[in-house]
Parts: C-alpha cells; sequence; structure tokens
C-alpha cells in the first residue's frame, strides 16, 4: 500500500532495459505487456539460472526478481546479480512479512512490492531508482571526511585511498547524507530523496540500506563513525 | 460458588446434578473433612480422657476415704471402750488426731467433731443404712452446695461414726483437667483446620494453575502449558491440559494459516488480473461503449477483491497473532493530515482544536493511516456521505493520561445502539445488508480498525452525533503525549 507521487508525463529513456524474473507463466506475460506499456524493454526469466544467463549476455537497467523461485531462490539470484553489477533490483515478495523484506533488501534489493501490485506503481519504483545519482542540489564536487572521499560527479567513493564499490542506491544515499554534512535526515526525508515515497514509506529500507553502507564504508561496522545513528530522529554523517 | 437459575422453568437435570456437586468448593469440602475429622478426634479424646481421669480420682478418694473412717472409726472405738457414758472421748481423741469433719452417734446423741457438719446434713439413707442395719457404708450427697462423700462405720454399743470427706478438691482437680482438654481441643482443631485449609490449597492447587492457564489461553497465549506434575493423580491433570492446550494451539494455527495460505494463492491470480486490467484501461479509450463499461466494472471488482484479499491476509495474521508494530513518534494533526491526504477522499474535511497541534502519538504510521483510510470508506460507504474528521481532546474529571479523540463523523441513518457492538465484526454489515454498492467494502475493514487500535492501546467505539444531526459519530481514542513546542 504505497502511496505515490508518479511523475506520469516525464521524459524517460528509451530503451532501458528491465529483467522481469518470474515462474508464473501469466503474470511474468501481464507484467510485460503493462511495462512495454509504460514504454519499457522488458526481457523474461522464468528461473534464477535463467535470468543469469540473460544478464550476462544482456545487462539489464533494472532487475525484477519474484521471490519464490524454483532452483536457486529469489534471495540467492539477488546475491550472486549483485556480485555481477550494481544494477538497482526490485524484489517481489508474496507477503507483507518483515522477514521476507528485511531478507530481500539484505540480499542487495533496492526496493521490494509485494504481490499484487500496479504495473503503474512498479514504473514509478523504477523511474525513481534510474534517477540522477548525483543530488541536484549538491554544490561539491568532491567532499572529504576523514578517511571518506566522495566525488559526486563521478559516482565514486574512496576510503582510505581505497574505492569503495557501492551500489547506485547506496551511493545517492551516502550523497543525500553528504549534501549536508552533520544534519540529521529522517528516515522521511530520505526515503522521499533516495526512493521518492512519501510520507508513509517503509522505514526498513532506510535501515537495512544503511546497514549495508556501513559495512562498505566504516572500519567498524558496529562502531560506525561516518554514517551515525541519532536515536529517534534519524542518520547523519558525522563531520 | 453461586449458582443462576434459568428464568423459565425447572432447572434442567444438568443443572442440578451440578448445583449438587457444586455447593460446596473442592477446597471448602477438604478443610471441611479435616475440621469434622479433628473435632471428633477431640472430642473422643477429651471424653476418654476426662472420664478416666475423672474415675480414676473420684476411685482413689472413696479408697482414702473409707480408710480413712475405717482407721477413725477404730479410734473412737478404742476411745469410747469401757464403755464411756458419752462419746466425749472419741470426740476428744478424734481432736487430738487432727480430725474435725466427723460426727459421732452414741448413747442416742449426736457428737460434733468440729464444727462444719451437721447431723442433718447426713443422709436419712445412710443413717438408717449404718445405725439401723449396722454395715460401714459410703454415700456422695452435696453440703453447703458442694459434693462430699460420707462414709459411715458402726461401732460398738449400736453406735456409728461418720466422716465427711470434701470433694472439692477433686472437683478442682477436674475441673482443670477439663480446661486442659478444652485447651488441647480448641488447639487441635485449629491446628487441624490450618493443616485443612494447607491440604486443601495443596489439593486445589494444580485445579487453580489449570485455572490461570486456561484464562491465559483464552487471552490469547495459546503457548501457556501446565508444569508436569510428579504426582502421578495430577500428573494426569497436566497432561491432559497440555495435549488439549497443544491441539487448541495447532487447530487454531491450522485456521490461520488456512486463511494466509489462501490469500496468497489469491495473489497470483490477482497479480495476473491487476497488470492485464491496467493494459486494457490504458487502451480505454479506443474501445466500444458496451467494452468500455464492462472494462470499468472488471477494473472496480479486481479493486474490491484486492481489498479483500489483502485485508484477509491482514485479519489472518492478526489471528496468527505474529503483527508486530512499527512505532514511531507522530504528530497527531500532521499525521492525520497526511493519512487523509493518501486515501480514497483526499479533501476530507478536518478541523481540530488549537492544543492538538503539540500531541504527540505513538504508533505505526502504515496501521493507523489504514484505520483512517477504513473509517473514511465506512463513512462513504454505510454512511451515505462524506465523512467529516476531528480532532479532540477528551476532558474528563480525574483523567491522569493525556488521550487523544480521533472522530469520524458521517451524515448516513446512523448506527442503532443494539448494533454498535457488531459493527466491528467481521463481515458485519448492519441493518442495510443486502444493499451492496459497487464501492461496498470488503465487509473487514473495521475489524481491521478494531484489530489495530487493540494494538495501539487504545479503544474504538461508535455513538450517535452530538451536534443532534443525524448520523454515526466513529471515536478512536488513543494514549498520546503533550510536547513542548521548540
Amino acid at each position: 500500500m504505497h502511496a505515490l507521487r508518479p511523475n506520469y508525463g516525464t521524459i524517460q529513456d528509451v530503451g532501458t532495459r528491465i529483467l522481469s524474473v518470474e515462474d508464473d507463466e501469466r503474470i511474468r506475460q501481464a507484467v510485460k505487456l503493462a511495462l512495454e506499456d509504460e514504454g519499457w524493454t522488458v526481457d523474461e526469466a522464468e528461473s534464477g539460472e535463467d535470468a543469469i544467463e540473460i544478464f550476462q549476455r544482456q545487462p539489464a537497467d533494472v532487475v525484477l526478481i519474484d521471490i519464490m523461485l524454483p532452483g536457486i531462490d529469489g534471495f540467492e539470484l539477488c546475491r550472486t546479480i549483485r556480485r555481477l553489477s550494481d544494477v538497482p533490483v526490485v524484489m517481489v515478495t508474496a507477503r507483507n512479512d518483515t522477514h521476507d523484506i528485511v531478507a530481500g533488501l539484505e540480499a542487495g534489493a533496492d526496493d521490494y512490492l509485494t504481490k499484487p501490485f500496479a504495473p503503474k506503481e512498479l514504473s514509478a519504483r523504477i523511474r525513481a531508482l534510474l534517477r540522477r545519482t548525483r543530488p541536484s542540489s549538491t554544490p561539491h564536487a568532491r567532499i572529504t571526511l576523514g578517511d571518506l572521499e566522495i566525488i559526486p560527479d563521478e559516482g565514486k567513493v574512496a576510503r582510505g585511498g581505497e574505492e569503495v564499490d557501492l551500489t547506485k542506491t547506496e551511493f545517492r544515499l551516502l550523497c543525500e547524507l553528504a549534501d549536508n554534512p552533520g544534519k540529521v535526515f529522517s528516515r522521511e526525508s530520505l526515503l522521499d530523496k533516495v526512493w521518492g515515497y512519501d510520507y508513509f514509506g517503509d522505514g526498513r529500507l532506510v535501515d537495512v540500506h544503511i546497514r549495508r553502507l556501513r559495512t562498505k564504508v566504516e572500519v567498524d561496522p558496529a562502531n560506525p563513525r561516518h554514517v551515525v545513528t541519532v536515536r529517534g530522529l534519524g542518520y547523519r554523517l558525522q563531520t | 460458588m453461586t449458582l443462576t437459575d434459568t428464568p423459565t422453568g425447572e432447572p434442567s437435570a444438568e443443572q442440578q446434578l451440578r448445583r449438587r456437586r457444586t455447593r460446596w468448593s473442592l477446597r471448602r469440602r477438604i478443610l471441611a473433612t479435616f475440621a469434622a475429622g479433628a473435632i471428633f478426634m477431640a472430642v473422643l479424646l477429651a471424653v476418654t480422657t476426662y472420664g478416666l481421669a475423672s474415675s480414676n480420682v473420684v476411685q482413689q478418694r472413696d479408697q482414702s476415704s473409707i480408710d480413712t473412717t475405717k482407721r477413725n472409726a477404730q479410734i473412737v472405738q478404742t476411745s469410747l471402750r469401757g464403755p464411756a457414758a458419752t462419746a466425749q472421748p472419741a470426740i476428744d481423741a478424734l481432736a487430738s488426731f487432727g480430725v474435725d469433719s466427723a460426727l459421732v452417734w452414741y448413747a442416742n446423741e449426736w457428737q460434733m467433731s468440729g464444727t462444719q457438719y451437721e447431723p442433718s446434713a447426713l443422709p436419712q439413707l445412710l443413717v438408717d443404712r449404718v445405725i439401723e442395719d449396722a454395715v460401714p457404708a459410703r454415700m456422695v450427697t452435696e453440703v453447703a452446695g458442694t459434693p462430699h462423700i460420707v462414709v459411715g462405720w458402726p461401732i460398738a454399743n449400736g453406735g456409728a461414726f461418720f466422716e465427711f470427706f470434701s470433694l472439692q478438691e477433686v472437683n478442682s482437680a477436674l475441673s482443670s483437667v477439663r480446661l486442659s482438654l478444652y485447651i488441647a481441643g480448641g488447639l487441635t482443631l485449629t491446628l487441624s483446620v490450618i493443616a485443612g485449609a494447607f491440604a486443601a490449597r495443596r489439593a486445589v492447587r494444580p485445579v487453580v494453575d489449570a485455572a490461570l492457564a486456561a484464562k491465559q489461553i483464552a487471552g490469547g497465549r495459546l503457548d501457556t502449558r501446565l508444569d508436569p506434575e510428579n504426582d502421578p493423580d495430577l500428573g494426569v491433570l497436566a497432561e491432559s491440559f497440555n495435549d488439549m492446550a497443544a491441539a487448541l494451539e495447532q487447530r487454531l494455527e491450522r485456521d490461520a494459516r488456512f486463511a494466509s495460505d489462501v490469500s496468497h494463492e489469491l495473489r497470483s491470480p490477482l497479480m495476473t488480473l491487476e497488470a492485464s486490467i491496467e493494459v486494457m484501461e490504458s487502451r480505454r479509450s479506443e474501445m466500444p461503449e458496451r467494452a468500455r463499461a464492462a472494462v470499468d466494472l472488471l477494473r472496480s471488482d479486481i479493486t474490491r477483491f484486492r481489498t479483500l484479499v489483502e485485508d484477509l491476509l491482514e485479519i489472518s495474521r492478526f489471528d496468527a497473532g505474529v503483527v508486530r508494530l512499527n512505532l514511531d513518534e507522530l504528530r497527531a494533526l500532521q499525521f492525520v493530515e497526511q493519512a487523509i491526504s493518501v486515501s480514497s477522499a483526499p479533501d476530507t474535511l478536518l478541523v481540530s482544536e488549537g492544543r492538538v497541534s503539540s500531541l504527540t502519538i505513538q504508533g505505526d504510521r502504515r496501521r493507523l493511516a489504514r484505520v483512517i483510510t477504513n473509517l473514511i470508506d465506512n463513512a462513504r460507504v454505510h454512511g451515505d456521505s462524506e465523512a467529516k474528521i476531528s480532532l479532540e481532546i477528551p476532558t474528563h474529571a480525574g483523567q491522569a493520561e493525556q488521550l487523544l479523540h480521533i472522530v469520524v463523523e458521517d451524515q448516513g441513518p446512523g448506527v442503532p445502539p443494539e448494533e454498535r457492538h457488531l459493527v466491528f465484526e467481521r463481515f458485519a454489515r448492519g441493518a442495510a445488508a443486502g444493499r451492496r454498492s459497487s464501492a461496498d467494502g470488503s465487509g473487514l475493514g473495521l475489524a481491521l480498525v478494531a484489530e489495530h487500535i487493540r494494538l495501539h492501546n487504545g479503544r474504538v467505539w461508535v455513538e450517535d452525533r452530538r451536534d443532534g444531526k443525524q448520523g454515526a459519530r466513529f471515536v478512536i481514542e488513543l494514549p498520546a503525549e503533550q510536547v513542548e513546542d521548540e
């Protein structure tokens, strides 16, 4: 039940490829029809193994994964794709259980939807994920915080001179925080800025992504020195 | 334990049986048995002890009286040898031996040794027997209100010697024995009542445990179990209780899982429907009018179907007890505004008291927004009108905690008092049942409202509108907190 803020009528890239992984043939067909109506190019895969093969042959811009798959399941597929690419991944869960959602996000998904969803809603989510990686307001070309160096224009982050491999969503999350170091960002405002959700978005998206971000940019993720939790308020980047 | 009679007719056989069985509680019966046993034992012991003690003491006293009298009679006999003309020598002899409770009949006259006992105190029967028949005899009689043994002994020349022995000491000895027995009896009774109460509690404890456990299970804690008892008798109770609880838990889980599985299975075809209808809708303008009407019907019922499945799934999660709140501190006014803006009627009128703006509530954003959406939908479907939402701070005297009322009013027919507790039941459709519009809800909307609010430690109810107009007034009461504005 995500209320969304659709940007219908905005210009979008032609030929943006979506890889839709779903074992139910009828769902796959219907979703493909609806997504093609929205202007996306859709590749289909009916199993995880299939999906990996297709992805290696023809990398997609967004991957849509149903968690319940025969053979290798959605979580495993997500981890495999993460090893290959930083492409945005949207998980489709059958249930609204915290367990499945958090597990999907931990496996590397950028966002999730619960069946049945409206394909228009999925399009809106994809659009939000594909937005330009650099926050428009960032005036800095290069942000340095202790051993952490962020170059928004190049989409690069380095810790102690060594480049860190972030997904697009993680990078955007870090850039939003770096936009105003020291300022506390609430979960709602991060949901809005990074995922395009309004007030009723799911705070777990932020929490899991922050956790994943920490494992990459922090020396000791259990005692974060850069991405700090402000109890009851949200997160901020330590200056 | 009290029993209420059925208001009509004779109590049934089962009731009569139960009445007979439950007139006395088990605990009381055990206690009564102990007390009755103790009373019986105490009385038996006391009576026996007293009887033995008194006969013993009296017998001893009797024997010693007879011995003393015999001895003194010989003294009298000896002193009157001669024979004496009067009994005076005997009296003197007795006095020298310190005997002061004797009478001597001699030469047809009474002589008193000491002043305590008059001849008139002697029972005539004894006098006759001793003097006429010249046989020693004894008798218990009362002198000046106290019991005495009087022993008579015939002496030479048709005389007789009588001596009085007071039973006062015997009596007081016996009464102290009686007192001891009373005390002992009382103590026995008290101790046995205490022991009985203890035993009763011990005996009843497994029953009390079982009752508490049953209450917990009824309250929703299905994993409650009894500790297995070592006692084989009680072990059976605990074991079968636990078996029952496990079966119940399993059964409820299965039911809840079934509802949840059904909803899950419905999700896949719904997904296909949802995607397909979207493709058709985007070509709505190219369709002939009749196809367009059919697509619209399809769309609205797919939406309804989806709501129903989602509501069923949600409520089955409540039944399975797996719902966890995702609590945030929410600004009441801002939150309700946002919730209205994402509902099916974003332009719903919202009014609030000034003080509400500084109230916060602890709530799960998604669930509370759902509650407000459901109430707005309910107003539209059953209240035939747009809802009006107001935020109020209830003013009850002596209210320690701060409360917030979220009030949703409509201009429909209202809810008759006898249906007010029913509207929050699942699939309750009130008096207007059967009259379903295309915008009808899942029938679970208000049931979900009640579940969500219960989980937020709040209350929800429906009443008449306060302003005298027709319509229902749904009130959500939530604990709130006043915050200082920065």
